[in-house]
């Protein structure tokens, strides 16, 4: 219990979201290995649509529908924004052509840590730091003396709720710019 | 900072760059800076681009006429010194440009010019392949003109296909030129008549003096200057090996009669 609110919580997040990084320079290798660069060319279709399918658990979060267990759609909201994640930083690559698509990547990147802090950090950190104040209770120490010793792992966790709040608007700015990418592409792509 | 204006803020920021891309499309939407020759374009999209299709080859074919590619410029004026083999554009199948050429540099990587095809040109002209290339000019294909199918694919001019040995080995007798036996350029036939002692009557009776009257595809038999070989390649076909040899002797006649020794003299 002595370990920080960083290192137990914050760490393992980073090596989570970084294994969405890895995973996509895997992929991507194995499409310069096999000769099959254009697939990530469109890639970004099924990332889209996976992502589109996800929010059926916003919805229903919301009451828009009454259909599905919330705990399975959230589940599902889970899996499949992050292999749609997936998918769009693939068709993404290494290529900077354009300003436009990678804002939307990068108000897709962080729309997905900001969710990831929701699942993986809040709830668990709340509880870490309830066990470290309830320890060091028992252990006699003053109020004061809690809050001190709790400092940083509380400014963390205040962090982190920040951070968690910005999922719905950075949501929003990834679709304006993900939609104004998209019809760009119908706009302009040869699709022959 | 309320929920509520982090959600402003963004919204208007995104209002902003929606009415950048629209208004300022070359940084924002553009997949790099077109082509030198086509700067005039960058700020309009629509000169060669048709909403929802793409850019069709007759946005190009409005300046770029086919039958002046590689003759004219867009200007009409006539182009000297063009290095360049594009003549071939006047005989595609199908005019589809962008299928070979890009435009805007970024995405030169996704069509380059490499990914020509001579199955975009006519049948014809896929035959003749010195309308483009030039003959290597070594000692081999000095002495050839035309018919490089025979040896060489459209996917590359090596590795070359062909091996002379299957049908015939030079020898020190047989290092001539190949026009001697292949005449006009015709490399699916042969003929071993009128070099040195290979008169027609001599032959004819050379032959019938050892009972072959079936003898005008020589390298049936002759795979060489080697006449022991022939002579053994002849006794095995005569007692019930099959036919041998792929070429065609032009002087082949009625090749009904093939064991060499019924029927009548055809050699008149």
């Amino acid at each position: 219990m002595q370990r920080s609110l960083i290192r137990k919580e914050v760490v393992p997040f980073l090596v989570m979201f970084g294994s969405l990084i890895v995973a996509t320079f895997i992929i991507d290798a194995l499409l310069h290995q096999f000769d099959l660069v254009w697939v990530g060319r469109y890639l970004g279709i099924p990332g889209a649509i996976l992502i589109l399918l996800s929010f059926f658990y916003s919805m229903r979060k919301r009451k828009l529908i009454g259909f599905g267990k919330p705990k399975t759609l959230l589940t599902l909201h889970e899996t499949l924004t992050w292999l749609g994640s997936l998918m769009v930083l693939v068709h993404a690559g290494i290529h900077v052509y354009a300003i436009l698509p990678w804002l939307a990547l990068i108000a897709m990147l962080v729309n997905v840590i900001s969710g990831m802090t929701g699942k993986y950090l809040l709830d668990r950190s709340r509880r870490f730091i309830a066990a470290k104040k309830e320890i060091y209770s028992s252990q006699g120490l003053a109020g004061d003396e809690i809050d001190r010793r709790l400092f940083w792992d509380a400014t963390t966790f205040d962090l982190m709720k920040r951070w968690r709040a910005v999922h719905l608007p950075i949501t929003l700015a990834f679709a304006v710019l993900g939609i104004t990418h998209i019809l760009s592409i119908f706009l302009f792509w040869q699709w022959k | 900072m309320k929920k509520s204006a982090i959600t402003l803020v963004i919204a208007v920021n995104l209002a902003i760059l929606v009415l950048l891309a629209i208004f300022m499309p070359q940084p924002m939407i553009s997949p790099g800076r077109n082509i030198d020759a086509h700067a005039g374009f960058s700020s309009d999209c629509f000169a060669c681009h048709t909403p929802f299709i793409g850019s069709s080859p007759e946005k190009c074919m409005a300046c770029h006429k086919v039958a002046e590619i590689g003759l004219k410029t867009t200007k009409g004026e006539p182009i000297a010194g063009e290095k360049k083999n594009v003549a071939f554009h006047q005989e595609l199948l199908e005019d589809d440009c962008v299928a070979c050429h890009s435009d805007h540099k970024g995405v030169q990587a996704f069509r380059p010019i490499s990914q020509f095809s001579h199955g975009l040109l006519r049948p014809a002209l896929q035959e003749q392949c010195d309308s483009c290339h030039a003959n290597p000019g070594d000692s081999l294909h000095r002495k050839i003109r035309g018919n490089c199918g025979l040896c060489h694919t459209q996917q590359g001019w090596s590795p070359a296909t062909f091996d002379h040995d299957q049908y015939f080995r030079f020898d020190r007798h047989h290092e001539t030129a190949c026009e001697t036996c292949h005449v006009d350029n015709d490399y699916a036939g042969y003929t071993c008549y009128g070099c040195h002692e290979h008169s027609r009557s001599k032959i004819r009776e050379e032959h019938l003096e050892e009972g072959i009257r079936d003898y005008e595809n020589c390298v049936e038999c002759h795979r060489s200057g080697d006449e022991d070989e022939a002579e053994r390649i002849w006794r095995s076909k005569r007692y019930g090996g099959d036919r041998m040899g792929p070429a065609t002797g032009y002087g082949s006649r009625e090749r009904g009669r093939r064991d060499g020794h019924d029927g009548e003299d055809d050699d008149d």
